[in-house]
């Protein structure tokens, strides 16, 4: 009997896959369902063209875990939903904060004093990464379990089978069923009822692709490969080639820049004699805000000051420093310091308004290099100096606005503090584009009422008396850096 | 009954059984041969040649509009200061709402087990894919600079080191929307699926053969397959049932969470819900009536479903009535004086014209929806319909026009004056969706068979 099966089942150019019958309504499909169950088939399969009701106990078939799968992939959803929303808004765990990730760092968006994370915000965005991840879990889902796609299937050899998606219902028993027999099973299929019966029959020759195709498949893999390589290489290196402008957005516009030479009209000839694209103030003008006659507002320097000795201003001394005097290293060039004003300008009226301002605008533009209590201890300076000191950057440190060159009055007068705060000194910058003239007098208002006040270096105070302050400090250190100095 | 079918009339509810879902004493191979004649027929119509035709014309038209606002920049709109948001964002809302009917028929029905839903589910859900593509056409030419779309995306990039504010209701859009039309094309697809194996077994074409067999991706209708597949149809159901009422939450959110008289509204949710469903169906009863006559679906596509539809309409037009007069109430119950204003000046300020266009027809017109013969008459219910849609854009026209123009500073406030190429791209998006709906007519079955094979009298019964 087995024989005869395998005998019958194989030949030289096809396999017997199963039998198919055929029945013309769904009742019938479902009574030879379960009688094929009955008779102890397993390996069965009933084909309709829309879900035939109670075939699924009448096949014997399971539940599937595809609800399962999509709650899974859910759950994720909602980490992944809200992670995203976390890590991009610049969430935080305890000391860090994704935006001081090294790459893709996060952005925090501080939008009306609200928190970074907010939950009721993020429940639409995280809502619709649930449903968009669960949709592609079902469908995807759905496939895999059904080992769909199949491109190839015996089945479609069968002319009848053409009607399993039109009106018919077919039932399928395998050759792989422990219980099937060629004979006897299209027996019992014949007392079920079937209205004919088929032989599914794979074709054993065509099943190899044909020899050309590994090969154009494989070049066509490979060419396909190449632009995202040219891509990613192109990224990776630097080149010295203008960079691409696929979309020129605005990138060239019909303008003159600053400091550019003047258009060219027709004839080689510039727009402007001058040959520059800017534009001088008509002679004699002065552009509204911009009358600084005062000198002692504008510059700190006393308006009946005539200069006797030439080049004393600090950027002429450098000049002079560096180009005629030999002994510039030993003896600076002297300073007329008489020059500056030593009281404010009578527009500039001091007051607690004044200071308050001056206050804001220190803490705004100095404190940063010389520290809120204008110690020279700023971040800037302090990052700097940290930087300096392994060789990373090269720094003068910010002065301590307490040392004695700079309290000074008479070293240091109102006026020249002004000018320093204006046109910057040594390694300083210059300020005065950025701080109005009345705010830099605020601020220097401000510079003389923290120098008053006297808060002065720790250090300089535990080394020069024992002041309550040092006694303090130096009782709560151990006894051994009594003995040291304090670096 | 269901071989020899004397009734010709279904809209008669008799107590003692169910009203026949389909006429014409059709069998599985008939709504088969019913549904495949369209697409096997040798010749279309000759109608489908003529509006295939107008469609890519208007197409056309969209296409050189998209051109030149791409080359000369969104200048090229009406849009200006005070209303930065003008005939996009209204064609946007509009067809988004379009874009709701076909989900809610393929999935709310569905779970509500209203077997009625499966003649029409296939057409209404593709008719919310052309309509979502049409929506999406508009914020994405209007971000201006369309070559760097990939933006709008959380895309982990050190080239651009930015990422997207999740806290605007603007991204939220960007995900809602983008989700709704693939959840709907996934849907639609799988819903397909069985419907395009049957066009693989009864093509002839070489080419037909290969498409459709790709597509169909082997289905043979095996019992295992629906098993997973009927399960699997269910929970995209149940997804997508939420997902499309969010959607619209979410596009109201983006005049919601804003702060601008008019728009500023909590009722925004619900009532740009019940505005999207409300249009939708009138759309797909505009699209259903010609198709049904043209195809002579009449057995399948019946006057019953037509008559459940504009019920549908009916209801929900009256929810939007509803909420034009709680948006009222409202502003006169809370006392503010610029949401009093908002809504005094929408009602009889310089654009009471288009307020009262909107109520006529949104409101009063489908009030004739409550006489049978208007709600079983084809050709009648398509004039209501085209007035429900013409109703629903000038309500989102209100909504943003009315509220921009008149915001907090008098002295911004202006007229809004649309441009020839607000106009053309709103008639060319009729274009792009026509020209989508009438290929899908012509190469894809219009009718979910498998779906309606599934809910018909079984042969036994009778």
């Amino acid at each position: 009997m087995a024989e005869e099966n395998t005998n019958s089942s194989t030949d030289e150019n096809s396999k017997l896959i199963g039998l198919v019958a055929q029945f013309d309504d769904p009742e019938s499909l479902v009574q030879a369902c379960d009688r094929a169950r009955q008779a102890g088939y397993t390996k069965t399969d009933a084909f309709s063209p829309f879900p035939v009701h109670g075939i699924d106990p009448a096949l014997g078939i399971k539940r599937t875990i595809l609800p399962f799968i999509v709650l899974s992939i859910a759950i994720g959803a909602v980490f992944i939903g809200l992670g995203m929303q976390w890590y991009t808004n610049g969430g935080s765990l305890g000391e860090f904060s994704t935006d001081e990730s090294p790459v893709f760092p996060g952005y925090r968006f501080k939008i009306s004093g609200k928190p970074y994370f907010s939950l009721p915000a993020n429940i639409p965005v995280t809502f619709e990464v649930i449903v968009l991840s669960s949709a592609f879990a079902t469908f995807f889902g759905m496939w895999f379990l059904n080992k769909l796609p199949m491109l190839s299937n015996p089945l479609h050899r069968i002319s009848r089978f053409k009607r399993a998606t039109n009106d018919k219902f077919f039932l399928m028993i395998e050759q792989a069923d422990e219980q099937f027999d060629r004979g006897s099973t299209e027996a019992q299929l014949n007392e079920w009822g079937a209205v004919s019966i088929d032989e599914c029959r794979k074709d054993l020759t065509d099943n190899n692709l044909p020899s050309w195709l590994r090969l154009v498949a494989l070049m066509g893999a490979i060419l396909l490969l190449l632009p995202p390589v040219a891509i990613f290489r192109a990224m990776g290196m630097t080149s010295r080639a203008p960079r691409l402008h696929v979309v020129p957005d605005m990138d060239w516009q019909d303008k003159s820049k600053t400091q550019t030479l003047s258009p060219i009209m027709m004839n080689d000839r510039y727009l402007f004699a001058d040959e520059r694209a800017m534009r001088a103030p008509v002679d004699g003008s002065i552009a509204r805000g911009q009358l600084d006659a005062d000198t002692e507002l504008f510059e700190g320097i006393k308006s009946d000051y005539v200069p006797t000795v030439s080049l004393t201003t600090p950027q002429g001394a450098v000049r002079t420093g560096l180009g005629t005097q030999d002994e510039a290293e030993a003896t600076p060039p002297v300073e007329d310091v008489s020059m500056y004003v030593t009281e404010f300008p009578k527009e500039i009226i001091v007051d607690e308004a004044l200071l308050q301002r001056g206050q804001v605008r220190f803490n705004i533009y100095c404190a940063a290099c010389h520290g809120y209590a204008a110690n020279g201890d700023g971040l800037v300076n302090q990052r700097a100096v940290a930087l300096a000191a392994t060789g990373k950057a090269q720094w003068t440190s910010a002065k301590s606005l307490h040392d004695a060159t700079v309290s000074n009055a008479a070293k240091n007068p109102l006026g020249r503090i002004f000018e320093t705060i204006s046109k910057g000194r040594g390694t300083m910058g210059p300020y005065g584009a950025q701080i109005p003239t009345a705010d830099r007098w605020a601020i220097v208002a401000y510079v003389k009422a923290l120098q008053e006040t006297g808060i002065k270096p720790v250090v300089a105070v535990s080394e020069d008396e024992n002041s309550d302050d040092a006694e303090a400090s130096e009782a709560a250190t151990t006894p051994e850096d009594k003995t040291q100095p304090t670096p | 009954m269901a071989t020899v079918n004397p009734i010709l009339d279904n809209t008669y509810d008799d107590a003692g059984e169910r009203s026949p879902l389909i006429l014409g004493g059709l069998d599985y191979a008939g709504v088969t041969d019913e549904v495949c004649g369209i697409w096997e027929a040798d010749k279309p119509p000759k109608i489908w040649f003529v509006v295939l035709g107008a469609a890519i014309s208007l197409l056309m038209v969209l296409g050189g509009c998209v051109g030149h606002l791409l080359m000369d920049g969104v200048g090229v709109w009406g849009n200006n200061n005070p209303a930065y948001w003008g005939w996009p964002i209204v064609n946007f809302v509009f067809w988004v709402g379009i874009g709701h009917a076909g989900t809610l028929i393929s999935a709310i029905l569905f779970l509500f087990r209203q077997n009625w839903r499966t003649s029409i589910n296939r057409a209404a859900e593709a008719m919310t894919i052309f309509a979502v593509v049409c929506a999406g056409l508009f914020p994405g030419v209007h971000i201006g600079r369309v070559w760097v779309f990939y933006w709008l995306f959380p895309i982990p990039t050190e080239h651009l080191a930015m990422w997207p504010n999740f806290r605007s209701p603007l991204l939220w859009d960007v995900f809602a929307v983008s989700t709704y039309a693939t959840v709907s094309i996934l849907f639609w697809y799988m819903g397909m699926v069985p419907d395009i194996a049957t066009f693989r077994d009864r093509c002839t074409s070489k080419i037909g053969k290969f498409v459709y067999g790709l597509l169909s991706l082997g289905w043979t209708g095996s019992a295992r397959a629906w098993h997973r597949y009927e399960i699997a149809y269910t929970i995209l159901a149940a997804l997508a049932t939420p997902l499309v009422l969010s959607v619209h939450t979410i596009v109201s959110f983006d005049f919601a969470v804003s702060q601008v008289p008019g728009w500023h509204t909590t009722i925004f949710p619900p009532y740009f819900v019940a505005g999207a469903i409300f249009s939708g169906f009138a759309m797909v009863v505009t699209l259903l009536v010609p198709v049904r006559k043209l195809y002579g679906l009449e057995n399948l596509i019946t006057v019953r479903h037509l008559e459940n539809m504009n019920k549908i309409i009916m209801a929900t037009g009256m929810m939007v009535g509803t909420a034009y007069g709680i948006e009222f109430f409202i502003a006169w119950y809370s006392g503010v004086p610029y949401e009093s204003y908002a809504f005094y000046n929408r009602a009889f300020g310089n654009y009471w014209w288009a307020y009262w266009i909107m109520v006529s027809c949104n409101v009063l017109i489908p009030q004739v929806f409550w006489i049978k013969w208007c709600r079983t008459t084809p050709w009648f219910m398509v004039i209501i319909c085209v007035f429900v849609n013409i109703g629903m854009w000038f309500e989102r026209f209100v909504i943003t026009i009315t509220s921009l123009c008149r915001d907090f500073v008098p002295s911004s406030w202006a007229y809004f004056h649309p441009t020839w190429v607000d106009v053309l791209m709103l008639i060319g998006s009729f274009g792009l969706f026509f020209t989508l709906f009438t290929l899908f007519c012509r190469y894809l079955p219009v009718i979910a068979m498998a779906e309606v094979k599934g809910v018909m009298p079984r042969p036994k019964d009778h």
